[in-house]
């Protein structure tokens, strides 16, 4: 097993994490919807691609269109819209799993966030093809908050993992 | 420490399953078709209603701690504005008896005179009282979602109006809820009657200057339009009843190299509360049988 020196070992995971966090997304992505705001990013787009990038074999690209369809019926958009972007993401998400972790977290920003850009340009290029009028410049600013939220995936999708492996009383978590 | 401990296993040697990239040619083209269909063909219509009996449960749910709130909110509003805004519906109701007492005489008079001229007796609109559940999170278009739907008899291209005016039209209907798209919406179209000239003119939604508005299309630059005429539904259309408030002329600008003037007007739905009406379309109305000349 070859790691980068100075990152944890960690847990299995547990997939009942997975679904729990993936529901939680999608519930949280519903929230947001209804601000109407433009400019809030895709939490579910995030969370798919964590899991894309941690869990290749557990979170694919069925689970990502089946989401896409599920966003697309309720936020009323385009049949397929979020589908086609969110198996993308995963696409790419499998394609640099193995590499990406190797990077320190700023690194690893740096690394997705042209997927991000790819996926919310396709989602506009779509939307835009089909007779629909240009939203709003604050648009633009989605992708660079999604890659923001990639720390925090970090420290909260994977903290079930980050516990000891053997909890005592005086290490409890 | 035992290795089953350690999240990192080394991948299967056999079923691995298909190729990622053959999942995503497939994933990929499933999409493109489901959105051309959505677009072009409309047979989706079945899988976004089987899939809405899904979701609307759970974005129910997603609603109610925002409706709790609101709820408390207004449990702990000031006596004081209770009181201001009794004595304001009060005095609209008085405001409104004098002409609501007139409506049933007016009623039969028209009556009687429809039959003299030997016209068709429409009857007057059914309605449902619906409440809007959300607006539409999608950016691209203006829709709010109600909580009625096929089965509470809701009909695709129902009109719907508020205490204003019209809001706009039900275009989509799942089991349990529908969906109305407002006339600020670029696709959404309603015909319209200037009540002060009579000219009869259809609209369609528009952004001006970053506001829902909704533009009159194809008037003559030289037409007699002001800024602050009302305009109502036409009813010629057989959809919404005639005489409905729509907007009024807000913005007016016609230019010498176009020979169309572009005029805006400001929809008069206030879309405050949470109420709306869903009139049933006059066309799909049973007509009643009048003397036929």
């Amino acid at each position: 097993m070859i790691m980068e020196r100075g990152q944890a070992l960690l847990l299995p995971v547990s997939p009942l994490f997975i679904i729990v966090s993936l529901v939680g997304a999608v519930v949280l992505s519903m929230l947001l919807g209804l601000a109407q705001a433009l400019w809030l990013p895709d939490v579910l787009a995030v969370c798919i691609f964590f899991w894309g990038i941690h869990q290749p074999r557990r979170v694919g690209m069925a689970i990502a269109f089946i989401l896409g369809l599920w966003m697309d019926v309720q936020q009323s958009s385009l049949m397929g819209q979020h589908a086609l972007c969110y198996v993308l993401l995963n696409y790419f998400a499998y394609n640099m799993h193995r590499r990406l972790l190797w990077f320190p977290i700023k690194e690893q920003m740096i690394q997705i966030l042209p997927f991000f850009i790819l996926a919310d340009a396709l989602g506009l290029l779509i939307r835009m093809s089909t007779g629909d009028d240009f939203p709003g410049w604050s648009l633009l600013l989605v992708p660079f908050l999604e890659t923001m939220l990639w720390p925090a995936a970090n420290f909260i999708l994977l903290a079930p993992q980050r516990r000891a492996h053997d909890p005592d009383a005086n290490r409890p978590l | 420490m035992a290795l089953d401990s350690l999240d990192r296993s080394p991948p299967p040697f056999f079923r691995v399953g298909f190729a990622p990239l053959t999942k995503l040619i497939f994933f990929g083209t499933l999409s493109l078709i489901l959105m051309y269909g959505d677009k072009q063909l409309q047979f989706t219509q079945p899988i976004r209603a089987g899939l809405s009996t899904l979701v609307m449960p759970v974005q129910w749910l997603v609603l109610q701690p925002g409706h709790a709130l609101t709820y408390i909110g207004k449990h702990f509003q000031s006596l004081a504005q209770a009181q201001k805004e009794l004595e304001a519906a009060q005095l609209k109701a008085l405001l409104q008896s004098a002409s609501s007492q007139q409506v049933a005489q007016l009623q039969i008079e028209n009556q009687n005179l429809r039959q003299l001229m030997g016209l068709q007796n429409k009857l007057a609109s059914e309605s449902q009282v619906a409440e809007v559940l959300f607006d539409v999170p999608d950016p691209y278009n203006q829709r709010i979602v109600i909580d009625k739907g096929s089965i509470q008899n809701i009909v695709l291209g129902s009109p719907v109006i508020d205490a204003g005016g019209v809001v706009g039209q039900v275009t989509r209907v799942y089991p349990l809820s529908a969906e109305v798209t407002l006339l600020t919406d670029r696709d959404q179209s309603i015909p319209v009657l200037n009540s002060r000239t009579g000219a009869r003119n259809i609209t369609s939604g528009d952004i001006l200057m970053g506001v829902p508005s909704i533009e009159l299309k194809f008037v003559p630059a030289s037409a007699d339009v002001k800024e602050g005429d009302v305009l109502t539904t036409s009813g010629i259309d057989g959809v919404y009843p005639a005489g409905l408030m729509v907007g009024r002329i807000s913005h007016i600008e016609r230019r010498v190299d176009i020979s169309f003037a572009r005029i805006h007007a400001v929809p008069l739905a206030e879309l405050k509360g949470r109420h709306i009406l869903v009139l049933q379309p006059t066309g799909a109305q049973p007509v009643a049988k009048g003397k036929t000349p």
